[in-house]
């Protein structure tokens, strides 16, 4: 049996969803666990709640979209400078899901396509090839920087790319450029994985040692690189992905993890087979939804349990 | 004055009457004001394993400092990295769970732990997997995680960053009492990673990104001292039980120290914990400079009240760019 039962799942997409309607503030956003609006919930919440009835989804929208800032980057929460960082292709990816205000997610694209990595500067690619060689990547590998002006790390970089190769299909007209940024990113990816599969924040090796994988970086990253699934680091990633996910104690790492081997489900019997059993451990540590403080896991949950019915929010369509 | 400083102040004073020009020319330390204690009080207790009986002994010595702790909160901030099957890279969480409740039975009227790892993006399964989360949970203690928490524009109170500001959490700039609770280990990029580098962890990824790489771009030692300058940090205690030589902080050896270290200052904590590994303190580009605006490094001027420093200490290994930290046994 492949999927757990789905009275299960939408009991359990029932209590997350409530509690994510209860955390929204007046203001039409979402924060971490306190009072500050940030981006990341915010885009997250919107797009776990995008079907549901009741979301007040207008006023998130119109509230997202006032944080936007004139070179069409988003900020990581209110009061932030108005550079720009790694909460636009989340931005991108939100407007996208909810099918809403498409100029504003193109600009947003037009940032994405024009924000890089440090290291994809000739003279600072120089350096690291030549000097700061203690962490071994490809500089010519660039992705995107948590916030402008530093170097690519995966995350931030997995997040543009599903952004981006989304945007394709809906028409995006930089074509060129885009599919050479998604290019030029994957390659980065791959170029950066653990020697033992898996993805760490940036690199895989560091003064001379591997560095173990991280559960939501591996899984954010598998998602942005399923054009290259059949490349045996792919593989070896996901393997690393569904040997490790078992008893993960944190309903983040697992939510991320449950949507990476939900995208590669079709592809790959281990992800395919273990794919239930994690959805109900996901179920069982969210099962108290209202005593989970931060709204990013609980919408992350959300669009994990979504993910297992076979609709996930970060999937790219393959050729 | 500390005979560094004079030395410094003496050599700058021809070029400090050349005016504001001449003046960019000072090292920054130069121009900041002093805010060191005219006196600092560190306390290196004997402790040779993780058991419950730390508690007792950081009620003991807490009270060797006499802090004011009644209707206060207190904020513990221990050093949560990343969790490595086997290997010694966070604060132990038993040396955590004893200092809550030392803290609370000298009458603090609240006690919440915060962390904001570097670059693990999952506090709570780093939480979890050290052990912590569990002991948090029994002890009935809240944890903050100080990457996803409210955040504060505050002016930095110190110029090597170039920073005009820092972004800080609400909850470290609301508490009455934080106490930097570092893993005393070496650090691949910094030499050393003390009560000083913990506070790190107080800058917010959700603004500088995980890891702070802004910061690091900025410069690890440079950030370390405009963060301890503009961030508050008013107790250490450093759990130097099992510390971490080699390329720490994550995959260095474990190196059974057998010490706690108490101090009512960042700097003459990190100083002792230096000198306890062997190593140099003024060699350490950030400590040498603290020590001249931030707080006390020179012997005569910290008081060390409960054991002394040993007359000889074999020095952690370092890797071979720091074997200049080292000091001859």
């Amino acid at each position: 049996m492949e999927r757990p039962q789905q009275t299960d799942i939408g009991l359990a997409l029932s209590a997350l969803h409530g509690t994510l309607i209860a955390n929204q503030k007046a203001s039409g956003t979402w924060g971490y666990r306190g009072n500050q609006d940030s981006v990341e919930s915010t885009c997250f919440a919107i797009l776990a709640l995008r079907q549901h009835a009741s979301l007040k989804l207008a006023r998130a929208t119109h509230a997202l979209l006032s944080l936007q800032n004139a070179d069409g980057s988003w900020p990581a929460f209110t009061g932030d400078e108005p550079e720009g960082c790694w909460t636009t292709a989340l931005a991108v990816l939100c407007l996208m899901g909810t099918g809403q205000a498409t100029k504003h997610w193109a600009s947003g694209v037009r940032w994405l396509l024009d924000a890089r990595g440090r290291e994809a500067n000739w003279l600072w690619r120089w350096k690291l090839r030549t000097f700061d060689n203690k962490v071994q990547f490809d500089p010519a590998r660039f992705g995107w920087s948590w916030v402008s002006g530093t170097t690519s790390w995966v995350i931030p970089t997995a997040f543009a790319l599903i952004a981006l190769q989304q945007a394709r299909p809906r028409g995006y007209d930089n074509t060129a450029q885009l599919t050479e940024r998604v290019d030029i990113g994957a390659r980065m990816l791959l170029d950066r994985m653990c020697p033992s599969g898996g993805w760490n924040s940036g690199n895989g090796v560091a003064f001379g040692v591997a560095l173990a994988p991280h559960i939501d970086a591996t899984s954010i990253a598998l998602l942005a690189v399923i054009a290259h699934e059949k490349e045996e680091k792919v593989q070896r990633s996901l393997h690393w992905l569904v040997t490790r996910l078992p008893g993960c104690p944190s309903p983040y790492s697992l939510a991320w993890g449950v949507l990476a081997i939900a995208a590669y489900r079709r592809i790959c019997p281990e992800a395919r087979e273990s794919l239930r059993d994690r959805a109900e451990e996901l179920m069982r540590l969210t099962e108290d939804a209202a005593s989970i403080e931060d709204s990013c896991t609980l919408a992350v949950s959300a669009l994990a349990l979504e993910a297992v019915n076979g609709d996930s929010v970060f999937e790219v369509r393959t050729a | 004055m500390n005979p560094d400083r004079r030395r410094l102040i003496i050599s700058a004073a021809g070029v400090a009457t050349g005016g504001m020009a001449t003046a960019r020319l000072l090292p920054e330390e130069m121009l900041l004001r002093d805010r060191r204690p005219r006196r600092s009080r560190v306390a290196i207790i004997a402790a040779q394993e993780y058991s419950e009986s730390l508690e007792g002994v950081l009620v003991s010595g807490l009270q060797e400092f006499h802090l004011n702790l009644h209707g206060r909160s207190v904020l513990l901030k221990p050093n949560l990295v990343e969790y490595i099957a086997g290997a010694e890279v966070n604060t132990n969480p038993v040396l955590v769970s004893a200092a809550i409740q030392a803290f609370l039975k000298l009458g603090a009227d609240s006690v919440v732990v915060g962390e904001g790892p570097g670059h693990q993006r999952d506090t709570y399964l780093v939480l979890a997997q050290s052990g912590l989360a569990g002991q948090l949970r029994s002890q009935k203690i809240s944890f903050v995680d100080l990457n996803r928490d409210d955040l504060f524009k505050v002016p930095t109170r110190a110029t090597y960053t170039g920073l005009a500001h820092l972004w800080l959490p609400g909850t470290v700039l609301n508490s009455d009492i934080v106490v930097s609770m570092p893993k005393i280990k070496t650090h691949h990029w910094a030499g050393v990673t003390l009560s000083m580098k913990n506070m790190f962890g107080v800058v917010p990824g959700t603004k500088y990104g995980w890891p702070k790489n802004v910061l690091h771009w900025k410069g690890i030692h440079r950030s370390i001292l405009d963060i301890c300058a503009t961030a508050p940090v008013h107790f250490v205690i450093a759990d130097g039980i099992v510390a971490m030589e080699g390329n720490g902080p994550l995959h260095g050896t474990h190196r059974h120290l057998g010490k706690i270290v108490l101090a009512d200052d960042p700097v003459a904590a990190d100083f002792t914990c230096a000198r306890l590994m062997g190593l140099d303190p003024y060699r350490v580009w950030h400590l040498a400079r603290a020590a001249q605006f931030l707080g006390n490094g020179s012997h005569d001027r910290i008081d060390l009240i409960a054991e002394g420093l040993p007359l000889r200490t074999k020095p952690f290994d370092v890797l071979p760019e720091f074997a200049s930290l080292q000091t001859r046994v």
